[in-house]
């Protein structure tokens, strides 16, 4: 729930963790620690332990203790002289994505997230051809046949068996008729235990395989000649029977994470998949899954399409949004100098510090985060779910989920530091 | 504060004034009756002249939610073609058939527009769609919860439910999601797709819950009749833009027995299957039928030619249609057994058959129904066209050559096959006002709104007269929106953020024991976590609500 209001044990918790956004944990905390938490799984558990933990809440200029304000004037000092800021990472909720997408107008910033690789992956299928994609509930009951794509999706998104791929109860799919198929590099001594209780198939296809099986499956649905040649015997055979699955299944789904598809050209797998689903829809119904969210991927990327009307990856320095998937991607920006300030910011986790560069840099991290090189401008701000209420979207980019909070704080929001920036910023100009 | 409009020409149907001289006086950003003399006017402005309306309502605008940021993300040709710098006031934004929400606010306030209401809110991301209008600044918002193709009410009617106890879901619904209304689009047909149906018309049985089309909606309308909801069930009828459907939308307005009922986008559903190309207009049958159904308001959904995108709840006419998409590509979702969408880009040409003859179906709808109470001027923005294009869907309806002139441009055979070169009827500047003002404020039960009188809003926009009508639609003079000038010359000069506008009617709080088990059982969201409270709207969302009356239980 979207509450301010503080109580020692909260039910009913949405768990930032990952993109599968569980919102049933149970926490009880007390002067502002964890006690106790329920549900959770272990991404869940070092989230809110971290979260947690206490930390020095004091900002920094180049590693030494500052006020708020001192803070806040510096910033603002350098992103005035700044020609070509890059706004990255934007690891934050909604409000404090909308306040980053304020100032970043404002200066003529370029945007783009910590995980745009992986994001990218996705968004650029959306842009080019469009998908069928499904939900969580849709997936919990009706799927009969799963495909999970790639090997790093259950530890990815930890209780993605329990909480949607073989829950408890289900309206249409019972538990016997679900069969589960795990594409991609698996061997089979590393498989995650409640995967036993499914019907489970293991078809192992390396990562740069992905799209010839996509391939070869839409070939066979659509029974046009194929050449197998790629695969094994054992393995060709047992997509020729996937195949024949895909088409009599009343329901199928196909799974993957584009940030695990960590390879060149990634996206063209992904359209692979989604025009395999395109051509089931013919005759009968089958969905995308893609897996993502963690880290607010999906969350700022939202916010920047409404208001801007581009994705992230979007620049703003000629006073209107221009966007482009890979001019815009932050690493290639620094790498090539074309950048001179770095804000950076990470609210989510401690983990996710700036990169190296030679710009002028200013953090708006987590309170736990630590530097190997102190940034100029260091403001440690709260932790959205904990420290403040606020939202954030889960893997389907359709449910912005509600974060409460859990203790009293002095940290400030992400969107609290933009407003006083953007003040500033204004205060000078004379506006 | 005193401000007074001194000397506009004023038309206010829901006052019956039409065109007289009258002045306004605002106090506290609403409209108060004339002061005694001796009071000081603070504020004047000298309005001889010009025309006064009240801000413009669009009902029936997809301007948030999921579905529209898929069709921005789906897009960056069109708004790599259409962007807007940001100004000393302004924020910067871009695109032309699916704006950016700030783009959108601004757009839509210079174009005298003061309200304005998404009709496809699906429950679970209301959220969102509230996030979006909220960033969508200058207007005044509110949207309408998709119901009818949740498993979850489906569930209730198959199994018998008391109408007493859907009522509640009903009203629960509007409480959890913050809307103002309640719409069912494609009835059980979103849901039918899921399960592999391919087509449902209004009295074909849904494959799972064997239950009608024609039973969804009489249940709804229904149960929003017995909540004193003031806005009738906003209907999306069955077989979307399939020829021949003109059947199935007069099944529709038989199966509201009398209730009242609004159909919208009616355009996409007036189409007869005649002729050699089996396609053609049917849109004298469904006129005449609502000029006999006093119980039924419709909204056209007029297209203009060109390029733009459509975006829809319906799930399974969308995905039938995607082989028309343009340019190719197309995206579709199945959503949280709640409802569903699809986004198909689509230019319509004025030199295809099926094309000129849709925009012609527009224009006889407009032309044959009688009433101007009844009919509502929308493209169903972004569908039909943007919503950009109403200044030029203004002058189609009251300058006859100019209609005429288009006319003889368009596909011959689509020209020869419809009624409009007979249809000689203009319409005036006061029905211009009723359908674009009093009459969306009527149905939507908005007494704060839509008129001039002692007590309304201040919400009102000041035009230059011109003999061309699109010109003095394009540019008002002057807008105000709760006392305040927001646009001078069609330019924005004070940005402002409106409040969204909902209504509460009474249920029993009983049903969230139902609901909850739901939930708990098949949902992977909570309960808890799908309700949306006033201190989120206010605080986390960042629109408060304004609450409007229901006419009480019956």
């Amino acid at each position: 729930m979207w509450h301010n209001k503080i109580g020692n044990i909260t039910n009913a918790v949405t768990c930032p963790g990952c993109g599968l956004s569980c919102d049933d944990l149970q926490l009880e905390v007390s002067d502002g620690q964890l006690v106790s938490l329920e549900k959770g799984c272990t991404l869940a558990r070092s989230f809110f332990d971290t979260a947690l933990t206490p930390h020095d809440h004091n900002p920094m200029i180049d590693g030494s203790r500052t006020s708020l304000d001192d803070a806040i004037a510096q910033s603002a000092e350098l992103l005035r002289k700044a020609h070509a800021p890059l706004f990255a990472g934007l690891v934050t909720d909604v409000n404090g994505m909308r306040g980053t997408l304020e100032v970043a107008d404002h200066c003529g910033a370029i945007l783009d997230h910590c995980n745009g690789d992986g994001l990218f992956r996705n968004i650029r299928v959306l842009q080019d051809n469009g998908w069928f994609a499904t939900t969580f509930t849709e997936v919990r009951n009706r799927a009969d046949l799963m495909i999970v794509v790639g090997n790093q999706c259950f530890d990815r998104f930890p209780r993605l068996i329990e909480r949607v791929l073989n829950p408890e109860h289900s309206l249409f799919s019972s538990a016997s008729e679900r069969k589960l198929i795990l594409l991609g590099p698996w061997d089979n001594g590393s498989l995650p235990t409640d995967i036993e209780a499914m019907a489970c198939t293991v078809i192992p296809v390396e990562h740069r395989q992905l799209s010839d099986a996509a391939g070869v499956l839409r070939g066979l649905v659509s029974g046009r000649p194929v050449n197998m040649q790629a695969f094994g015997d054992k393995t060709g055979d047992q997509l020729v029977e996937l195949a024949t699955q895909l088409k009599t299944a009343k329901y199928s789904v196909i799974a993957w994470s584009a940030t695990e598809l960590d390879f060149p050209h990634a996206e063209l797998t992904i359209q692979c998949l989604v025009d395999l689903i395109k051509d089931l829809n013919l005759t009968t119904r089958s969905a995308a899954l893609p897996l993502a969210g963690t880290l607010a991927d999906v969350t700022s990327n939202q916010v920047c399409t409404w208001q801007l009307g581009y994705p992230l990856r979007t620049r703003l320095q000629r006073s209107y949004p221009e966007h482009d998937p890979l001019i815009n991607r932050y690493q290639t920006l620094i790498a090539q100098k074309e950048t001179d300030l770095l804000m950076w910011i990470s609210s989510l986790s401690p983990q996710v510090v700036p990169p190296v560069t030679d710009s002028p840099t200013i953090v708006l991290g987590h309170p736990g985060m630590t530097f190997e090189n102190d940034p100029d401008v260091y403001i440690p701000v709260g932790v959205p779910g904990v420290d403040h209420p606020g939202h954030w979207y889960r893997s389907d980019a359709v449910c912005p989920m509600p974060l409460g909070r859990l203790r009293e704080s002095d940290l400030p929001a992400v969107s609290q530091i933009m407003m006083l920036l953007n003040n500033k910023l204004l205060q000078a100009t004379g506006e | 504060m005193l401000t007074k409009l001194t000397g506009g020409t004023l038309y206010d149907p829901a006052n019956a004034i039409e065109g007289k001289v009258r002045d306004i006086y605002i106090r506290d950003g609403r409209i108060v009756s004339t002061p005694p003399a001796s009071e000081p006017v603070h504020r004047s402005y000298a309005l001889d002249g010009k025309i006064v309306m009240a801000g413009a309502i669009d009902l029936h605008t997809h301007i948030g939610g999921g579905k529209v940021n898929i069709a921005r993300t789906m897009l960056p040709e069109d708004h790599r073609e259409h962007v807007r710098r940001s100004t000393t006031l302004t924020r910067s934004g871009s695109g032309h058939a699916t704006p950016s929400t700030l783009a959108a606010g601004y757009r839509y306030a210079e174009m005298g527009y003061t309200s304005c209401f998404e009709p496809a809110i699906l429950p679970v991301n209301a959220r969102q769609a509230h996030m979006e209008m909220a960033d969508t600044p200058m207007i005044d918002t509110g949207g309408y919860a998709m119901l009818g193709n949740d498993d979850l009410l489906l569930e209730m009617i198959a199994e018998g439910a008391e109408q007493e106890t859907i009522n509640d879901y009903v009203a629960w619904t509007l409480h959890a999601t913050q809307c103002i209304g309640i719409k069912v689009v494609n009835p059980g047909g979103i849901n039918a797709f899921k399960f592999n149906a391919r087509e449902l018309d209004v009295d074909d049985l849904h494959p799972h819950y064997r239950i009608s089309p024609r039973k969804i909606l009489r249940t709804l309308s229904l149960a929003l009749n017995n909540l004193g909801v003031p806005h009738p069930l906003h209907v999306h009828a069955s077989n979307l833009g399939v020829p021949g459907n003109f059947h199935s939308t007069l099944s529709t307005m038989d199966a509201a027995e009398g209730l009242p009922i609004h159909l919208t986008h009616v355009q996409f559903h007036s189409y007869g299957a005649e002729g050699d190309r089996k396609f053609s207009s049917s849109a004298a049958e469904i006129a005449e039928a609502v000029n006999r159904h006093p119980n039924i308001s419709i909204d056209v959904g007029q297209i203009m030619f060109g390029q733009t995108v459509t975006v829809s709840g319906d799930t399974m006419r969308q995905y039938a249609n995607h082989g028309h998409a343009h340019p190719n590509k197309w995206t579709c979702m199945d959503i949280e057994c709640d409802a569903g969408c699809g986004v198909v880009p689509f230019r319509y040409r004025d030199k295809n058959f099926v094309n000129a003859l849709q925009w012609a179906i527009g224009l006889e709808l407009f032309l044959m129904i009688d009433d101007p109470w009844r009919v509502f001027l929308t493209t169903d923005h972004p569908n039909g066209a943007p919503f950009t294009s109403y200044p030029h869907l203004i002058r189609l309806l009251m300058d006859r050559s100019f209609r005429n002139d288009l006319l003889s441009q368009i596909n011959p055979d689509a020209a020869a096959s419809s009624h409009l070169s007979t249809l000689d009827r203009v319409y005036s500047l006061y029905e211009i006002a009723i359908m674009t003002r009093a009459a969306p404020a009527r149905i939507l039960g908005l007494t704060d709104r839509g008129h001039l009188a002692p007590g309304a809003i201040a919400d009102i926009a000041v035009y230059h007269q011109a003999d061309n009508p699109e010109r003095m639609f394009q540019q008002p003079m002057l807008v105000f929106k709760q006392g305040e000038v927001v646009v001078e010359e069609g330019r924005i000069t004070r940005p402002i953020n409106g409040t969204t506008q909902v209504v509460r009617p009474d249920y029993d709080p009983g049903i969230e024991k139902r609901l909850g088990d739901w939930f708990e059982q098949y949902h992977s969201i909570k309960l808890q976590n799908f309700r949306i409270s006033d201190d989120e709207m206010a605080a986390g969302i960042g629109s408060a609500v304004t609450i409007h009356p229901c006419r009480g239980r019956n």
